[in-house]
């Protein structure tokens, strides 16, 4: 009985922290949104190769930094901002892909993987009628 | 003259290759040949040449010989020594010097393994035939005279016919024309001539790269031997530990330089050329483990060469992409030779791999089923499903990019949003399964059994979150880190004191070194926990450093003083200095915290002679709590503009990579304790 006790007391305060995670999870941040970071890192740096106008010194990305920060002091909304940096530099300067038919692969590939891989695993294992008929 | 003998020691290397080749082929299929003897004089040629050829470049980029164009255009009378030597690697053509060189100190240690085998040693005959047309290609590369096909496309050493307004404009291949000398450099790029982690980095990179040659020669061995058994398997499994070590280290260096040297605050950006190395890290990783599965249940042989013909693959992919120019445009990988010359390569090699694969699969392979999915096994499985998901996921976001343009299609870009997107979610399961995989037995496991291994652990790890939160910290990412980092160090812990108090109790002697004798009982499952524990130390430092960040941008005049983060950032003066080889400007900056002065810090701008571009180097002020990183954007005589950072416990980052990587160190070297009557329990999820 002392044993079943501590147990269900394990349970118990295992569940209780739980939700004390989930619930701040569910809560939210506390800090505001920092719209700068999260924008700044989806347009591209056209001077870089690869990298985001907030992972780059460059002077370029500084310079449009600037206007990202301004457009988000104006109170801009994010796709104002996207369709004024596409307008300038092209479709290419946005980092983050939309859904449209030409990045269908883009995002079902790595899908397709996974699909792929959990069929695998699956079909390697041991079938039930197998294992018993194997231990008569 | 510097032409001249660099040429031979490049042809030298070359001939040797091809004769390693051709004799290790020979050696491979006659069981009688003694292969130690038989390939000693093409390994020595190689490994001559490619010191030699090395060594030369080195000699003359310290005496300044601008008759070479590489040196002309990549170095400078006024370039620091230490750099003037990574300059050696730091450009294209010498790139493939070092790439030569580190493949040819690879083929030497297999030589020297294969010679002291008893008996014929085919496999070891048939790895180094394949390290030797590897080798073949990349001297081929370098060959002199000639610019064909992959022949003489990045030749270190030609010859500068023609100077520039500084450096040299047109350069031959033939090494015996007449040459012009510059009067001075062009110089390192400015960002490469900053920190002298870019000294150690590269070459990390590259033994780690270049490593990987070595487990998929064996595997092709394996393979055309139609060797089954796990003989071919223990050998690439361990080579393969040794470049993923350097791999490691490589990448971890890479990031911290990355920090230390642009100025933006960050390690990571998700750019092609980190993708590049990250992607055989990724596959490598899969191999480490899913080797063990080989290895101990007989399972997964197929699936193990796909893995190491794949690694070895995406370094030459990294490599085409890293040194084509593909990245910039799709369409300026044509400008230099190079690029296409890399990407034959690799056509060849997955042609010829997947080929060979295919054909002589059903020799080597048997499958035995799994017996459950709650098992090592089953744990094994899913860390290989993330870890090449994850891969994919890279290489997809990586190359669609370039597909689309090179297809006429539009532009669309593929950055941080996306991968962070797909690698959160991934890495947060992987640190979940690193935690569970290794306490969970073989075979078949049962859940009570398992729960009971993590139980205290888990309900710790929740009340760390839980605190977190009641602090009122509710960043999502933030408390799963906290909450997946901690359960799995607090599993590796948990695991070693149980294992250490029961030798402890057996061989009557203190915990602290019986924990040591466990951990040297069985070095290669613990170098493995401690690369574990390493990377819950990485990702732990990613989650407080990336979700705990203060940002912030602050003007001041000289004597005013700004609040970040606690600490008083006070703007002293101007400064500036001339260096032999650039220009700093810089501001003076004192650091106190709670009225107390703790640092003087001088962000700079540097500009340098050779170079129009203004590059900035931050200034960190570490600490056990955090760093704060002080980055100059402009100064003038009223006023200075800094971008401020505030990084909390961001040295976990370096310090958990360098772990992870190290870790390596303990299976490679630690001595296992002398035997004695006393049985050695194994880890506690070894028992069946």
């Amino acid at each position: 009985m002392n044993v079943r006790a501590r147990q269900i007391i394990g349970w118990v305060v295992t569940a209780a922290l739980a939700g004390i995670v989930v619930v701040g999870m569910i809560m939210g941040d506390t800090r505001p949104e920092d719209r700068v970071a999260s924008i700044g890192a989806a347009i591209k740096c056209p001077v870089c190769q690869g990298e985001a106008i907030v992972d780059s010194p460059s002077e370029t990305a500084v310079a449009m930094l600037e206007i990202l920060e301004e457009k988000v002091a104006a109170g801009e909304t994010d796709q104002q901002i996207y369709t004024y940096f596409r307008g300038r530099f092209g479709d290419g300067i946005i980092l983050d892909p939309p859904f449209e038919p030409q990045t269908l692969l883009l995002w079902l590939l790595p899908l397709a993987a996974v699909a792929g891989g959990i069929w695998m695993i699956l079909s390697r294992r041991r079938r039930p009628d197998l294992v018993s008929g194997e231990a008569a | 003259m510097t032409a001249i003998l660099g040429s031979i020691a490049v042809v030298v290397a070359f001939v040797s290759a091809a004769a390693l080749a051709v004799r290790g082929f020979i050696a491979m299929r006659n069981g009688a040949i003694d292969v130690g003897s038989a390939l000693k004089w093409p390994v020595y040629g190689v490994v001559g040449g490619a010191l030699a050829a090395m060594s030369i470049l080195e000699i003359a980029i310290l005496r300044d010989d601008f008759s070479i164009e590489y040196i002309a255009n990549n170095s400078a009378t006024t370039t620091p020594t230490i750099f003037k030597v990574a300059t050696g690697w730091a450009a294209l053509e010498g790139s493939i010097v070092l790439w030569g060189l580190v493949l040819a100190i690879f083929v030497y240690t297999v030589h020297r393994q294969v010679s002291r085998a008893e008996g014929s040693d085919q496999l070891g005959a048939g790895a180094l035939a394949v390290l030797g047309v590897i080798t073949f290609f990349f001297f081929g590369l370098m060959l002199p005279g000639m610019s064909f096909w992959i022949f003489g496309v990045s030749n270190p050493f030609r010859v500068c016919v023609e100077l520039a307004t500084v450096g040299c404009f047109e350069a031959s291949n033939l090494p015996w024309v007449e040459s012009v000398t510059a009067f001075e450099g062009r110089g390192p790029n400015p960002l490469l001539q900053n920190h002298i982690l870019m000294a150690v980095h590269p070459p990390m990179l590259y033994f780690g790269y270049v490593g990987m040659s070595v487990p998929y020669a064996f595997a092709m061995s394996a393979l055309m031997l139609g060797m089954s058994g796990t003989a071919w398997l223990q050998r690439t499994r361990a080579w393969t530990l040794i470049a993923w070590g350097f791999l490691t280290l490589g990448i971890v260096l890479g990031g911290w330089w990355s920090y230390e040297v642009l100025g933006w605050g960050g390690y990571w950006a998700w750019d092609p050329v980190e993708n590049a190395s990250f992607l055989p890290w990724l596959i490598a990783t899969a191999f480490l483990h899913s080797a063990v599965v080989q290895q101990r249940r007989g399972m997964l042989q197929a699936w193990n060469y796909v893995l190491v013909i794949s690694t070895f693959a995406l370094t030459i992919l990294g490599t085409f992409l890293t040194r084509s120019g593909v990245i910039v445009s799709v369409h300026s990988f044509t400008q230099s030779p190079i690029g296409p010359a890399l990407l034959w390569f690799l056509m060849a090699v997955l042609v010829v791999s997947f080929v060979l694969f295919a054909t002589k699969i059903h020799l080597v392979a048997s499958s035995p089923r799994l017996d459950s999915l709650v098992s090592r096994e089953g744990v094994f499985l899913l860390n290989n499903l993330l870890l090449t998901v994850f891969a994919i996921v890279v290489l997809v976001g990586t190359l669609y990019p370039m597909f689309l343009e090179a297809f006429g299609g539009s532009e669309v870009g593929v950055g941080r949003p996306f991968f962070d997107r797909m690698a959160i979610p991934l890495s947060f399961a992987l640190l979940l399964a690193t935690g569970i995989g290794p306490v969970t037995p073989y075979r078949s496991a049962k859940g009570s059994v398992i729960w009971e291994r993590v139980r205290t652990p888990a309900r710790i790890a929740l009340a760390a979150a839980a605190l977190a939160v009641v602090l009122s910290y509710r960043n999502t990412y933030l408390l799963l880190g906290i909450l997946t980092a901690t359960f799995l160090m607090l599993v590796i812990l948990r695991n070693l004191y149980y294992a250490a108090r029961k030798t402890a109790d057996q061989r009557k002697i203190a915990v602290p070194a019986a924990a040591l004798h466990v951990m040297r009982s069985d070095t290669g499952y613990w170098g493995g926990q401690i690369s574990h524990f390493g990377v819950a130390l990485l990702a732990l430092g990613m989650a407080l450093s990336s979700n705990l960040a203060v940002e912030a941008e602050i003007t001041l005049t000289p004597g005013d003083t700004d609040t970040v983060a606690g600490y008083d950032i006070t703007y002293l003066n101007q400064f500036s200095r001339q260096e032999p080889h650039r220009f700093v400007t810089g501001a003076a900056i004192e650091v106190s915290r709670d009225g107390r002065v703790v640092s003087r810090q001088e962000p700079r701008l540097n500009d340098y002679s050779t170079s129009t571009q203004t590059v900035a180097t931050p200034a960190v002020y570490e600490s056990v709590r955090g760093d704060l990183y002080l980055s100059l954007r402009s100064i003038n005589s009223q006023a200075v503009v800094l971008g401020v950072w505030w990084f909390p416990f961001i040295w976990l980052v370096w310090v958990g990579g360098l772990l992870a990587g190290l870790a390596v160190l303990w299976s490679r070297l630690v001595r296992k304790p002398a035997r004695d009557k006393v049985p050695v329990p194994r880890a506690v999820g070894d028992e069946r």
